[in-house]
């Protein structure tokens, strides 16, 4: 197969204070592919995606070790700038968290802290082109200048995707996005996971086994801090190696 | 249980909220009563230092006497004598005194009268060597029969104004020459010995220039604190043990931060005495916990998915608290250090320390000139023996309530307008 590998994790351990949350994850994320990845509450899925972003370092007690490697480069060292890290690897999380700013400030915040648009033709233009990739900007495109927090659920979930992808990522992590939305905007969502892929890699953490068979491409299934099994999403779900997988994707436990 | 015990249950729940109902109503009533009483009562005996009286005085500006004439300089009017016009004027109202009466003809009108004259010719020159009719200040015995707070019919010997002051006044009211006005000298004037002269313009600069100090010093230093508390520190024993005592900070009586303005601030730092400068300091040391802790509260409030957003963006720590975080919590924040602020504007005990308490009868101009604040001013006409005084101990009290009114109401204002509604 003629896949390149963008991030690989080697005995990714994550632990909290005395509490060992994942136990030498070795996995291993295809580029401009979907992987999603499954599993009981608790399982270490937000864990192992946080780690990839460096975004565990905000929590004191938390403590990262073994390999994290992105285009074969390590980042899981002291030296290892993460505002550089987070610029490449953005994050879409649970809850819809759009600053309390206009739609337009929420999308231009990441290019102009990273002094990505030299003048505001150029912020207009990459406003509008995120805004568009997260098929958003036909819904507000006449109203940039009020408050993100006034759209819907799922209008500020892709006004964060939109935020998300303005600074040109090459990697999205997308913890849970449509666990609080409706079914709709759910849709809305998958359908633009879907566009994405083409030109960024994407993790999802997802609860909904349906949404990952219909997203993603590869799968790996958590299950108390071990990565159970990782294979093609149509393998799992259909023949999976694992005892454990298959009564987990068939709702006999979790 | 039986469906009767049942019922009785319930009647008994219900007897129990209504009892419950009652106490609390109750209890607010009782606090709006009080603060009623508290309300009309100094209203009642502070709106009368709001208005004065003065008698329309008729009186020749003599050239002669004056020592004038029309094309004087400004100097010369400034050194000329007028007590004499003024004397010639007020002996017209009962001629053929004897000596002994004279004196008391004279103390009917304000100390000050000779100078209100001065300053009517200085505004009105044509009134050289002719008749004008002059309002002025009455002394303040008169001003408080004629508001009625002096009864009349107790014993000459026990009042301090005589039946033939009295006599006078009284035909003066009936030829209509006597006026009551707003007292607008009570805004302008610095505070006297002469209750009819006394304003609050000396301390409402003090206090002004005090609560500056207090509010460029606190601000800055109280919201970095914070905010360098609540987002940078790492969480360990000593931030823990800082925390601690800035809530203790909070809780210590006032005075003791008085002992130590006088203390470093003046014994060794020899900062000036009696001035704003020092005042603001000592309220600074005061207002800061007090400023610390609801904007460490407010930046709590911010919910943590905010700076998740902004730092997976690849924002430093420093853009996400500045850019996202503190925006957020400036509401909370103002709403504090204005709280905080009207605190300190009462505050009077460690002010006495510091020697805020002295006689100023001058308006500051900086906050390095000796000056009282407004609850020191009350504080200082609570203990004087003159009747006018005390409305005006009230009416200081009113002015004072009126600043803190306003100033509750914009922190109020500021809380409710840039509230956030988390989703």
């Amino acid at each position: 197969m003629n896949e390149k590998i963008k991030i690989s994790t080697r005995n990714l351990s994550v632990f909290y204070g005395p509490k060992q949350a994942l136990f030498d994850i070795n996995l291993d994320l295809v580029e401009n592919k979907v992987t999603a990845l499954i599993g009981p509450s608790g399982c270490g899925k937000s864990t192992f995606i946080r780690c990839l972003n460096r975004m565990n370092d905000v929590i004191d007690l938390c403590k990262v070790e073994g390999s994290i490697k992105v285009d074969g480069k390590e980042i899981n060292t002291k030296n290892t700038d993460v505002n550089l890290i987070r610029e490449r690897i953005g994050m879409v999380f649970q809850k819809p968290n759009p600053f309390p700013k206009s739609i337009y400030d929420n999308v231009a915040y990441g290019p102009r802290i990273h002094g990505l648009a030299e003048n505001q033709e150029i912020l207009n233009t990459i406003v509008e082109n995120s805004l568009k990739k997260a098929a958003l900007w036909n819904e507000v495109k006449d109203r940039l200048n009020q408050p993100g927090t006034g759209l819907s659920g799922g209008q500020q979930q892709r006004l964060c995707i939109a935020r998300a992808i303005s600074i040109n990522p090459e990697v999205i992590l997308m913890d849970e996005p449509c666990s609080a939305l409706d079914p709709i905007a759910t849709a809305k969502i998958e359908e633009l996971i879907d566009e994405l892929k083409k030109s960024y890699t994407i993790v999802i953490v997802t609860h909904s086994m349906s949404q990952a068979a219909r997203v993603s491409q590869n799968t790996g299934f958590f299950h108390l801090g071990k990565l159970i099994e990782f294979n093609l999403t149509e393998k799992i779900f259909k023949n999976p190696d694992n005892k454990m997988t298959q009564d987990y994707i068939t709702g006999r436990f979790g | 249980m039986s469906k009767v015990e049942k019922i009785k249950l319930l009647k008994k729940r219900y007897k129990a909220e209504r009892r419950f109902k009652f106490y609390g109503i109750l209890s607010v009533c009782l606090a709006i009563l009080f603060l009623f009483i508290l309300i009309i009562n100094i209203f009642s005996k502070g709106s009368g230092a709001f208005f004065k009286t003065e008698i329309l005085l008729n009186i020749k500006f003599d050239e002669k006497k004056l020592g004038l004439n029309i094309n004087s300089s400004d100097k010369e009017i400034q050194e000329a004598n007028f007590e004499e016009i003024l004397k010639d004027a007020l002996l017209v109202l009962a001629p053929k005194v004897p000596e002994l009466k004279q004196a008391e003809l004279i103390d009917m009108v304000s100390i000050d009268a000779a100078l209100e004259v001065k300053k009517f010719y200085f505004y009105n020159k044509g009134v050289l060597n002719k008749i004008a009719e002059v309002p002025l200040t009455l002394s303040d015995d008169l001003d408080q029969v004629y508001k009625g707070n002096f009864p009349r019919d107790i014993p000459e010997e026990r009042r301090r104004f005589s039946d033939f002051q009295l006599k006078i006044f009284d035909d003066q009211i009936s030829k209509n020459k006597i006026v009551y006005k707003f007292n607008w000298s009570f805004l302008t004037n610095a505070d006297s010995r002469e209750p009819e002269l006394a304003g609050v313009a000396s301390s409402l600069a003090g206090s002004f220039f005090t609560i500056l100090v207090c509010l460029i010093l606190s601000f800055p230093i109280g919201i970095l604190a914070a905010i360098y508390l609540e987002e940078f520190a790492p969480k360990n024993k000593i931030t823990e043990i800082i925390e601690v005592n800035v809530n203790n900070l909070a809780a210590v009586p006032s005075i003791v931060f008085g002992l130590l303005g006088l203390g470093v601030f003046l014994n060794y730092f020899y900062l000036p005495r009696s001035t704003p400068l020092v005042g603001g300091m000592v309220l600074a040391l005061m207002t800061l916990p007090r400023i610390i802790i609801p904007c460490r509260a407010a930046l709590k409030a911010v919910p943590p998915s905010i700076r998740e957003g902004a730092l997976a963006l690849g924002a430093s720590k420093v853009q996400t608290v500045m850019h996202n975080v503190v925006p957020l919590a400036m509401p909370g924040t103002l709403s504090g250090t204005i709280i905080g602020l009207s605190q300190a504007l009462g505050e009077t005990a460690p002010l006495l320390l510091i020697g805020m308490i002295a006689f100023i009868n001058v308006v500051p101009a900086t906050p390095i000139d000796p000056s009282a604040v407004l609850p020191v001013q009350v504080y200082l006409w609570s203990e004087s023996a003159e009747r006018g005084f005390v409305e005006k101990t009230s009416a200081t009290i009113i002015i004072l309530i009126f600043f803190l009114i306003i100033m509750n109401s914009f922190a109020i204002y500021l809380r409710n307008k840039f509230e956030r509604k988390w989703s």
